[in-house]
């Protein structure tokens, strides 16, 4: 039926976008800057968390608690999210962005996911434990008074100026000489250094662009679905947005919004419409996950820069024919 | 007093899981240079084997885990032969290699839901007693847990320093380029080597799937943090120092739980990895000149 | 006489139970191609590496420009104009060959996040103005049709002179090199003999690790002999060939090319 059918496809755009936002945020500080930020999807939860908090009211039914309760509107509260994320991802990097080998400061992230994860599933207090936040008010539905049915079609725009703002602010990342240092301390940070970056600043900045980025996705993701639980965002999560990055396109945004596209829309959703078997509802999950993980293995393996690999600029280039270049020096010693 | 005692005993349990996990994955990295973050999904299926012998086929529950750590062999093998090594042997940027192994955790502890299913298991090991051993109050199945940690730990020990393959292994991971042009055969050691890391995970699986009594797809995953914590304070590569670091952590770990509510007590783990990191980041072992 | 442009003064690096640098102390005038000689082992690149911050001062001073630098990163160094460049070429891999003379174009670019989203305009000038001086740059070296490629692609000797246009897009004050002639053939030697001599004459000073004594001699002056950690004697080619001291050092096992 066609109402059910734009509604799936709504359903779909919407998830793509937040998606987009994940991969954008990724975009920057694993794509540009190096970073492995193996915790990446805890920033998303703590998004989705405070932001949660902050627009909902206290809770008033006996069972279920969660902290703060500001009954704030749309879209201070998801800015509290972001706020929240980027604060975290500030003080996990001031102590972990350093000059420590790149697999050091990943077994650092991946403990840092760890313990927010189990903390936040066995306190019940905080944000509700192993249940999760429920009942999040979505933006405008009181104002609107829509048809929970039709809810989505008001969403997708708030979802698509959410992300113009964020793919803005990627794409003058992307050009500019911030970015471009950034890339450098990817290459080679002992280089950079000894050309006057501040290393440890340009990673931890974009490591906290990166948990901004993930806190507005949280934000949005419970806004939208109402609820948020830690099943959301095991640690399997955090491997699934590096693999859409890394199949998309690695280091620049339409490859960010392709792997979203690829990843998210087309191998997540596609083998969402496979048959479920009675005896084993886990079985499609896990089959799509074991997908994606030998994807992205064979990109890494035969095309590691990805569907649309990181742009090599032309700076300032007119159309007209350079002058012929001295032929001595073409070939080196 | 007493839950002092029995809080250090229950530290020493800790610590032999601890060991046994840490010790697989320090000598991985010594002949490979880079962190399997699939080492806690081996854990995982070492356990799940153990449980299909133990409570599909009805074998003891000792029998079970030790030839549950053999068959542990196949798939590290294959995964490392055909998986990892192909992208080790590039030149390409390291990583590339971090992400495979991520990718490889996923496909694994996905392996494992699709196989077993997520439900909670538990070993079939009837009832357990406990035993006093000084001020110590353990069971038998932890008595067994730290003897079988004992054990193998004066096996690598003996590996390491009576061997060919140990000073091979010593060698390799001192200088890889310098041990390859002297003759020794580095690929055939490394995979012997990762085959090794491979069962230790599996023993540390099982007896870490034994200790918690109820376990699921993500009991590995979840204690992986703590052996990166042993791995780093010993300093990374270092066997010894794992051995030291999953004693130091595994004390730490479980006297805390008298101060703190247990729920927490292994992110105290979290503040020894991190304050290594800060401080000292070769480890503390290298306090202690040694090579 | 004004004060040195680098002072070093009972420098010690040691690591491993190895002294390294074992108290080496010379002096550097501006406006000089000083060369820093001596046999394997002697110290040179630890020396090189502790003046430039990538290795901590253990024990004495290094002054440079006036100050006391000793303990200043690598990124305050070089952005007070002390610019290194590496033995085995270090270039910024998958950035183009234009990008890598951006790159090191620090200061004169507003390289902050909040310039990227607001102040685009007055980047948008400043690039431009960069992007000409890098294209001035690498025509000089020959490397211009090359700008746009990633800078993996060039060859070992492409890749050299990459090294040294970016050393000198950082416009720096004191440039030290660490054996830039290893591995070239003679072609590109006087190519590159003739870039550092002019480069000098435009009021760049040097300070180069080197091994093959024919280009030491026929570009430096002064020359510091280091042997086993310490400085042994600073002067001329000429004045070493004659010290005994020297010549049982280094120059006797030597053999200029």
């Amino acid at each position: 039926m066609p109402h059910d059918l734009n509604y799936y496809l709504a359903t779909l755009a919407v998830y793509f976008l937040i998606y987009c936002v994940l991969t954008l945020g990724l975009n920057i500080t694993f794509g540009m800057a190096g970073i492995f930020d193996f915790s990446y999807i805890t920033f998303m939860a703590i998004g989705a968390y405070f932001a949660g908090v902050a627009v909902l009211p206290p809770s008033n039914v006996p069972g279920l608690q969660w902290i703060l309760g500001l009954n704030l509107g749309f879209p201070i509260d998801l800015l509290i999210g972001a706020l929240a994320a980027g604060v975290f991802g500030l003080l996990i990097g001031l102590v972990a962005i350093r000059r420590i080998r790149s697999d050091y400061l990943a077994m650092v992230l991946v403990a840092v996911w760890t313990i927010t994860w189990s903390v936040t599933s066995t306190t019940i207090g905080l944000f509700n434990g192993q249940q999760g936040l429920i009942g999040v008010p979505q933006p405008f539905e009181a104002q609107l008074g829509v048809n929970p049915n039709d809810y989505v079609f008001v969403f997708i725009p708030i979802a698509a100026a959410a992300l113009a703002i964020l793919f803005a602010i990627a794409y003058c990342v992307e050009r500019s000489p911030f970015g471009r240092a950034l890339r450098a301390t990817r290459e080679d940070q002992d280089v950079a250094a000894a050309f006057g970056k501040r290393t440890v600043r340009l990673r931890l900045t974009a490591m906290v662009i990166g948990c901004v980025y993930a806190g507005v996705a949280g934000a949005l993701t419970i806004e939208f679905l109402s609820a948020m639980s830690p099943n959301a965002w095991a640690i399997i999560e955090t491997v699934i947005i590096f693999s859409a990055l890394i199949v998309g396109g690695r280091g620049n945004v339409f490859g960010a919004v392709l792997g979203a596209l690829l990843v998210r829309i087309l191998i997540i959703e596609g083998t969402g419409l496979l048959p479920t078997l009675p005896d084993h509802p886990e079985l499609i999950g896990a089959t799509r996950n074991i997908l994606i993980g030998l994807l992205v293995i064979v990109v890494l393996y035969f095309r590691p820069q990805g569907v649309i690999p990181e742009r090599r600029r032309r700076y300032f280039e007119s159309r007209k024919p350079a002058a012929d270049p001295s032929s001595e020096v073409t070939k080196g010693g | 007093m007493e839950l002092f005692f029995n809080s250090i005993g229950f530290g020493l349990v800790t610590a032999s899981i601890l060991a046994l996990a840490a010790v697989g994955l320090t000598l991985q990295f010594g002949m490979t240079n880079y962190v399997n973050f699939a080492y806690g999904d081996f854990m995982t299926l070492g356990a799940y084997l153990t449980w299909t012998l133990n409570v599909r086929l009805g074998w003891p529950f000792w029998p079970a885990l030790l030839v549950g750590a053999l068959l542990m062999a196949i798939p590290v093998l294959l995964i490392s032969r055909f998986v990892l090594e192909p992208f080790a042997k590039r030149s390409g940027p390291t990583f590339h290699i971090l992400i495979v192994t991520f990718a490889v955790s996923l496909i694994l502890s996905n392996l494992i839901l699709a196989i077993w299913g997520g439900d909670f298991q538990n070993f079939n090991v009837g009832e357990d007693a406990p035993v006093n051993i000084g001020p110590f109050l353990l069971s038998i199945q932890q008595l067994g847990i730290i003897g079988l940690a004992a054990v193998c730990m004066v096996a690598i020990h003996l590996l390491l320093t009576r061997t060919k393959l140990g000073k091979a292994m010593r060698a390799i991971s001192d200088d890889k380029n310098l041990a390859a042009v002297t003759g020794i055969p580095t690929q055939r050691v490394t995979t012997i080597v990762w085959v090794l890391s491979g069962m230790l995970a599996g023993l540390a699986g099982g007896v870490l799937a034994l200790n918690v009594s109820s376990f699921d797809p993500n009991v590995g995953v979840t204690f992986l943090f703590v052996i990166f914590a042993a791995v780093v304070f010993g300093g990374i590569g270092r066997p010894y120092g794992a051995m030291v670091g999953a004693l130091v952590i595994g004390l730490v770990v479980e006297v805390s739980a008298v101060f703190i509510p247990s729920a927490y007590k292994l992110d105290v783990a979290f503040l020894v990895l991190v304050g290594v990191l800060l401080v000292r980041p070769d480890g503390i072992m290298s306090l202690l000149a040694r090579g | 006489m004004a004060e040195p442009l680098l002072s070093v003064t009972d420098v010690v690096h040691a690591y491993g139970g190895v002294q390294a640098v074992n108290g080496c102390t010379f002096e550097v005038p501006e406006g000089v191609i000083c060369g820093l000689i001596g046999p394997n082992g002697a110290g040179k690149t630890t020396l090189v590496d502790v003046v430039a911050g990538a290795l901590h001062l253990q024990r004495g001073s290094v002054r440079y420009a006036g100050a006391d630098v000793g303990g200043w990163p690598p990124d305050r160094l070089a952005r007070a104009g002390l610019i290194r460049t590496f033995q085995l070429s270090r270039e910024f891999r998958q950035l183009t060959v234009l990008e890598n003379l951006l790159v090191a174009a620090t200061g004169r670019i507003d390289e902050s996040l909040v310039g990227a989203l607001f102040r685009r305009r007055q980047i948008a000038v400043a690039e431009r103005a960069l992007v000409k001086e890098a294209r001035g740059l690498l025509e000089i070296f020959g490397l211009d049709a090359l700008r746009n490629d990633p800078a993996e692609t060039l060859s070992g000797g492409q890749k050299r002179l990459l090294e040294l246009a970016r050393a000198v897009m950082a416009h720096p004050r004191l440039l030290l090199l660490d054996e830039p002639m290893a591995g070239i053939n003679p072609a590109l030697m006087g190519l590159l003999e003739a870039h550092i001599r002019r480069l000098n004459s435009e009021g760049i000073t040097f300070l180069m690790v080197e091994h093959n004594l024919g280009v030491v001699d026929r570009m430096c002056e002064p020359v510091v002999v280091m042997a086993e950690g310490k400085a042994l004697a600073v002067g001329s080619m000429a004045d070493h060939r004659a010290s005994d001291a020297v010549v049982t050092a280094y120059l006797g096992r030597g053999r200029p090319a």
